[in-house]
């Protein structure tokens, strides 16, 4: 059985007047395609492009369908050419449409990134807030499908370092619905990292209520360190903290959703409870968010501390291709002994 | 199901054509993502062609001794309808593994 056939997709049912409760059993790729429907359904002035975004339904299925069922006018293919997708987002904004561009992978975000930090992060501030640009940017994020040079980033430090840019990736089917339609429902630009080695994952989506959808969610309560992930590294710290448990240690996973602005309450918050706090992340080391991560945790909880907080990362090479990234990414023993770390460090 | 073409590619420096030396599949087989499909000859080298990606394999393109040129269908796959443009492979949740086991004395002031 090959890998790609465990993708095949279940139609989502979208007879929500039959049903009672409003949770569905949904993979992240059902989803974000939702989302995106009801979004075009409720607001005429969002459009959806991008390369194989309309005919194909995308590389990995998120607008499919979308095209035949909202029109070739407001979900459409482009040319292979992300300075031209964003740059478009810049006029189709001032225009006052609500761009809901994706850039096919994290990588080819770079050819762009004139128009995302010189354009769109500036305009509403070079206007006086007369041109808000109420875009969200569908960025297929980080590694994990084997896939070529390029095919798989993690760019969030970079995005998260540009003012006016706000920052956000779910980790988990249910909020990559209520965080996709939230992000653009907002006026402000919202890179939208879409961790894509977790398209295929089910989740229950309870699609009438997304709870609170700012800042970080506690994914798992434990009481001797904190494990601070998102995107792709939850799904992984969850399962280093049933592992942790093996051997008596409760860990707390904290999903940091939102990159820009980054949660600081809910990190003093849970490390100060637990005073050990480890950071995963597979983007490079230096000058990764762990950095900023670990600052606010020890602005917060300096005094309470029982360890410096630890960083678990990618290494500071270029993201590799998909038959090294096993090396590269972040896995289950690299994240334990980080721990291992935390909890042997004595003080003196 | 969907079929998707895999032309023969530039196999270096601007090569222009291959010669079929020996498949090592069959239309209705299944092959994973780098399995050997063929063996080929270039003006350079022999070398055997891996799959680009995961599917039935449908219908091949080349008898051995037949030359192909670059960019004309060498192997048609078959994949379902909704996998079609995937990009990488799929994930699974495997059990996790490790090697590294916790050992802490938690003093728990």
């Amino acid at each position: 059985m090959s890998e790609s056939t465990t993708a095949t997709l279940e139609t989502a049912t979208r007879n929500e007047a039959t049903t009672k409760t409003q949770s569905t059993r949904l993979s992240m790729q059902q989803a974000l395609n939702r989302a995106l429907d009801e979004i075009l359904s409720a607001d005429p002035r969002t459009v959806v492009f991008g390369e194989d975004c309309g005919q194909l339904g995308g590389v990995f299925r998120i607008t499919d369908g979308l095209q035949a069922k909202h029109g070739e006018s407001r979900v459409f293919d482009t040319p292979l050419a992300e300075s031209g997708i964003l740059g478009m987002s810049v006029g189709l904004a001032m225009a006052g449409f609500h761009p809901i561009p994706e850039v096919q992978f994290d990588g080819f975000a770079y050819p762009a990134i004139n128009q995302i930090v010189c354009q769109i992060a500036r305009m509403n501030y070079r206007s006086r807030g007369k041109l808000p640009m109420p875009i969200t940017l569908r960025v297929p994020s980080f590694g994990g499908i084997r896939a070529p040079e390029h095919h798989g980033e993690s760019l969030e430090a970079l995005f998260a370092h540009v003012p006016g840019l706000k920052v956000v990736s779910p980790s988990d089917p249910h909020d990559a619905y209520h965080l996709l339609k939230y992000a653009a429902s907002r006026p402000d630009p919202v890179i939208f990292m879409e961790p894509k080695s977790r398209y295929w994952q089910k989740g229950d989506v309870d699609t009438s209520d997304g709870g609170t959808l700012t800042g970080a969610r506690i994914v798992r309560p434990g009481r001797h360190l904190t494990l601070v992930a998102w995107g792709a590294m939850v799904a992984r710290c969850m399962q280093v903290a049933e592992l942790a448990a093996e051997d008596g240690i409760d860990v707390e996973v904290l999903d940091l959703r939102w990159l820009k602005p980054i949660d600081a309450q809910a990190l003093a918050t849970s490390v100060g409870k637990t005073r050990r706090a480890v950071v995963v992340h597979e983007a490079p080391l230096t000058s990764g968010l762990g950095a900023e991560v670990a600052q606010l945790i020890t602005q917060s909880c300096f005094d309470t501390l029982k360890a410096p907080v630890e960083r678990v990362t990618g290494f500071d090479v270029p993201y590799p291709s998909g038959d090294l990234e096993d090396e590269y990414i972040p896995n289950i023993d690299r994240i334990l002994l980080g721990i291992q770390r935390v909890l042997e460090y004595r003080r003196g | 199901m969907a079929e998707i073409s895999f032309p023969l590619p530039d196999l270096g420096e601007g090569l222009i054509e291959a010669t079929v030396l020996d498949w090592l599949v069959s239309p209705g087989d299944h092959v994973e993502r780098n399995q050997p499909l063929v063996e080929l000859e270039t003006s350079k080298s022999a070398l055997e062609l891996p799959s680009p990606q995961a599917g039935k394999v449908i219908r091949i393109h080349g008898a051995p001794g037949d030359t192909i040129n670059v960019g004309e269908p060498l192997v048609v796959f078959e994949v379902p309808d909704n996998t079609a443009g995937i990009v990488g492979t799929v994930p699974k949740d495997d059990v996790p593994k490790r090697r590294v086991r916790l050992s802490a004395v938690l003093d728990e002031d």
